[in-house]
């Protein structure tokens, strides 16, 4: 029904491409593009997290117990002064520490513990240290939890006599260091992850937009814009795309118009012949009288056949027209009843009946006079030839009363045998076919007047369908419905 | 009225040119034929014929140059035929200064009705109007002149009837249709192309600034008047 070359049956050879594997859930590109943005920057913000936490926690805690074995072992001095001193006891060296600030020293002395203030005392210990220490003499440190603390404890054993100091450094202060540490690799992973996504979705945007704009290309030239193409871009990954999409375009475009100017051109090099013939015809026609009976029939059959000859091409060319994409409406605001008898009265049978609705009388319709004149005409051409003759016209508004009038409807039935409803639709294919035209094209062939009614219909934006008669005799009743607006006043 | 109304036909394709001159003739016209551009102007000038009528597709010299050269020393009716009603091959024919356009094939009747309409005399306005002044442009029926500041303008027969019938009525929007039905003899289902590049070809004559018109001023969607 539609242009040979955008048929379907036209373009086998043409195997469908596929464009990636078959999913059972197919996910889009976009959504595909979005999910890698996303994922990526979230394994990559995890990654970078831990080494650094890692790198962090280690640091700063080497550090903190590089600092707690220094003041360790400067207050074990202290105290080993102290117990020259005042050899009696620990008491007076532990007092000496907590004057300077020793928050939580640990003193072993002549087999008596001396605990600071703050009660950290030999419960707190692991006796592994202690061993370490007191029996094995080893400098040793460990980290032990007091109270839900950790704490590094750092134990020397002090040379003169039969003593070790110990002492308890809070690693709080290191926790909540890398606790901040944490909270913010924490956060930067978020928004580092919340960006990805918006670049995700802007990266998926921008790739798949060529493909959008493919897309309507396509939807373009699949519309008749032949001459739709991509813009060519510098990209070389889209450029493949693009111009494989062009040279597609420009192919389909000239095997398109090339079967368009062929039509095209045949018939206009049948013209000149026809010219000829025509103007022979006429001759003939004039001198008609002088000629002997058969010779009269026959002229009469060349004189008919010369017209529908003629008619054929002129058919042709219009329809080339429509295939090239050529036919450019020239729309006017016609009013449709008088504009309807206007056309009758140039067609094969001026004299058709036409009954108009009262109100369909005061509407107009927007269209191409000369074409739709045509169409009018193909359709008395067709109850003349094919419908016994003798059709009517009815032109009706299709609203009902209180609505304002938005489509006509201009019907013509006839008095033939009636299209059967197999075979509605394929009336209007071109050089109609089977059964269709077997019965209804006696002498005269299909053609191509039906296809053009169509054709010419559908680019005045309504439709032309067939139905039985509303009377209920036999014959065919083609109905055009057209956009229409009431006329003002 | 018609008798001895000599039709130049030029047409290359030899067997169409005996067929249309014998429908021609049939018709009450007297035809002379012409081969080719070349062979067209030489006859031209010979035996001055009444209307032309032109083939677009000539060898040599073409159809729209045959018209263009026919225009610079005449204002006979030329009626151009094509093979093809593509726009640009009518409206390029109009402008080389046709004055009407059939397309291939045509009836001899048809040519006939389209020839005795561009040869019809223009009605005779009332003795009163015997000059009509439109601002800088001055209009006298009778005697087929045209002043376009004081110096005389040259139309084609055409041209000055389609002037002549908007003068008419100075003032009065004409329709498309009503000018075809007017100027060209056309019906309902005439071409209204024919009307718009006349309208710019009689621009080109008559007004001093052709692209800013102040006497044939087109309304828009409704078709073109006269104005003072």
């Amino acid at each position: 029904m539609t242009s040979s070359a955008t048929d379907p049956e036209a373009l086998d050879g043409f195997g469908a491409v596929s464009l990636g594997e078959p999913t059972k859930r197919a996910w889009g590109l976009r959504r595909r593009i979005m999910l890698i943005f996303t994922m990526g920057a979230l394994m990559l913000s995890l990654f970078l997290a831990f080494i650094t936490y890692g790198f962090t926690r280690t640091s700063v805690v080497q550090q903190r117990d590089n600092d707690a074995r220094a003041a360790a072992r400067r207050n074990a001095s202290i105290v080993v002064e102290a117990l020259r001193g005042s050899p009696a006891t620990a008491q007076p060296a532990m007092t000496r520490l907590e004057d300077l600030g020793v928050q939580r020293p640990l003193v072993w002395y002549n087999e008596l513990w001396t605990p600071g203030r703050a009660g950290y005392d030999q419960n707190q210990l692991p006796q592994a240290l202690v061993d370490r220490v007191i029996a094995d003499g080893v400098a040793s440190r460990m980290i032990v939890n007091v109270e839900n603390e950790p704490n590094i404890v750092v134990g020397y054993q002090l040379a003169t006599s039969d003593a070790a100091y110990f002492e308890f450094f809070s690693l709080d202060e290191v926790d909540n260091t890398l606790q901040s540490v944490r909270l913010s690799l924490v956060l930067g992973g978020m928004i580092t992850t919340a960006l990805a996504v918006l670049a995700g979705s802007f990266a998926a945007r921008r790739a798949v937009r060529p493909v959008g704009v493919a897309a309507q290309a396509a939807k373009a030239i699949a519309g008749g814009r032949l001459d739709t193409r991509l813009e060519p871009t510098e990209d070389p990954d889209l450029s493949v795309l693009a111009n494989s999409f062009n040279d597609m375009a420009t192919a389909l475009q000239s095997r398109i118009e090339r079967d368009a100017r062929f039509a095209s051109d045949v018939s206009h090099e049948l013209r000149s012949p026809l010219m000829t013939l025509s103007a022979s015809v006429e001759v003939m026609d004039a001198r008609r009288d002088e000629m002997p009976e058969r010779a009269q029939a026959a002229l009469d059959l060349l004189k008919g056949d010369v017209v529908r000859f003629q008619g054929l091409v002129e058919d042709l060319l219009e329809i080339s027209r429509f295939d090239a994409g050529a036919v450019r409406l020239h729309m006017e605001e016609l009013i449709a009843a008088e504009f309807v008898r206007q056309a009758v009265g140039v067609s094969s049978m001026p004299q058709t009946p036409i009954v108009v609705s009262p109100r369909a009388e005061m509407v107009l319709i927007n269209g191409d006079r000369r074409r739709l004149a045509r169409v009018v005409a193909n359709l008395i051409d067709n109850a003349r030839l094919h419908g016994g003759g003798s059709p009517e016209i009815s032109i009706t508004e299709v609203d009902p009363p209180d609505q304002p009038v938005s489509a006509i409807r201009i019907a013509v039935e006839d008095h033939g045998t009636g299209v059967p409803e197999s075979e509605r639709g394929l009336i209007f294919e071109r050089f109609a076919r089977g059964g269709v035209a077997g019965r209804r094209a006696s002498s005269d062939g299909a053609g191509l007047g039906l296809a053009l009614v169509d054709e010419h219909v559908r680019m005045h934006g309504g439709r032309v369908w067939i139905e039985d008669r509303l009377d209920g005799e036999p014959g065919a009743r083609f109905v055009i419905e057209l956009p229409a607006e009431e006329l003002d006043e | 009225m018609w008798v001895g109304t000599r039709i130049l036909a030029v047409e290359d394709d030899e067997r169409i040119r005996s067929a249309v001159k014998l429908a021609l003739e049939d018709e009450g016209w007297t035809v002379d034929e012409a081969g080719s551009g070349e062979e067209a102007i030489e006859l031209f000038n010979i035996i001055t014929p009444d209307v032309v009528l032109i083939d677009i597709m000539l060898p040599g010299i073409d159809g729209f140059e045959l018209c263009r050269t026919i225009r610079r020393t005449s204002d006979v009716p030329v009626v151009m035929v094509t093979a093809r009603n593509d726009t640009h091959d009518i409206v390029a024919g109009l402008e080389a200064g046709a004055d009407d356009y059939l397309t291939k094939p045509f009836a001899a009747k048809e040519l006939s009705a389209r020839i005795r309409a561009l040869l019809r005399r223009i009605r005779p306005s009332s003795p009163s109007h015997a000059r009509l002044v439109f601002g800088d442009l001055e209009l006298i029926p009778e005697e087929g002149k045209v002043l376009q500041s004081g110096h005389e303008v040259h139309l084609t027969k055409t041209e000055f009837r389609l002037l002549c019938e908007l003068a008419e009525n100075p003032g009065k929007v004409f329709s498309r249709e009503a000018l075809l039905d007017k100027v060209w003899g056309y019906d309902y289902f005439g071409d209204g192309r024919l009307v718009d590049v006349h309208v710019r070809r009689l621009r080109t004559k008559v007004e001093q600034d052709p692209a800013n018109p102040r006497h044939v001023v087109t309304v828009r969607g409704l078709g073109y008047r006269l104005q003072t």
